[in-house]
């Protein structure tokens, strides 16, 4: 945490409430976290843990497609998941098991 | 003419100060439910809870609505809980109070009665 402050260039703004988002995900490095896409795509695994630009590095990871309705691919080992198409973080979250 | 010079003259001292001021000031939205639309047609609302200037979000007892072809625009279907998430501020597009909007019937349908 302390490192994702120094290198964060928003100095000038006081903790309070605007450092909150951050932080969830900061907290969440160890635990199950769902992952939603802009697309029907949504990927739930181990937080091991994110950059600036929210790349994710994932372990255990269950990847669903909404559409079609049915769970994808599970793949073990670790991924890196590419930031620029995610649209919500679920800490906790278990996917769209139904 | 005269004018812009001299407003050019304060304008170097604003911008020393402001160096990332927001156009929206999200703090009067905290413990607020807000409404937020996302890139790619998803939506969502939940309680403000926290935010940052790159407009990521924290929003606590998130609803999410979803859009399908069918659907066209009907938010009762397709809803899921999700509790509490981060909103990537990348994927964004609008945000306003949950209170402030309602459904209305579509205006700019006209009955054409042969």
């Amino acid at each position: 945490m302390a490192a994702n402050a120094a290198t964060n260039p928003s100095q000038l703004l006081p903790l309070g409430n605007r450092r909150r988002s951050r932080e969830l995900v900061d907290k969440c490095i160890g635990s199950r976290i769902h992952i939603v896409m802009k697309s029907d795509k949504e990927i739930v695994g181990t937080l091991l843990g994110f950059d600036d630009f929210v790349n994710m590095v994932l372990e255990d990871v269950t990847e669903f497609e909404i559409t079609p309705e049915g769970r994808r691919i599970t793949k073990l080992d670790q991924i890196l998941l590419n930031g620029n198409n995610i649209t919500m973080l679920v800490p906790g979250g278990e996917g769209p098991e139904v | 003419m005269a004018s812009g010079g001299g407003g050019g003259g304060s304008k170097m001292a604003d911008k020393e100060k402001k160096k990332k001021e927001s156009i929206l000031d999200l703090s009067k939205y905290i413990d607020k439910t807000i409404r937020v639309k996302f890139q790619g047609g998803r939506e969502a609302s939940g309680v403000l809870k926290g935010f940052d200037p790159l407009l990521n979000l924290v929003l606590d007892g998130t609803i999410e609505y979803m859009r399908d072809p069918d659907d066209q625009y009907k938010l009762t279907e397709d809803t899921r809980q999700l509790g509490l998430v981060v909103c990537r501020g990348t994927s964004v597009v609008l945000i306003c109070p949950q209170d402030g909007m309602e459904a209305i019937p579509n205006p700019f349908i006209q009955q054409q009665d042969g």
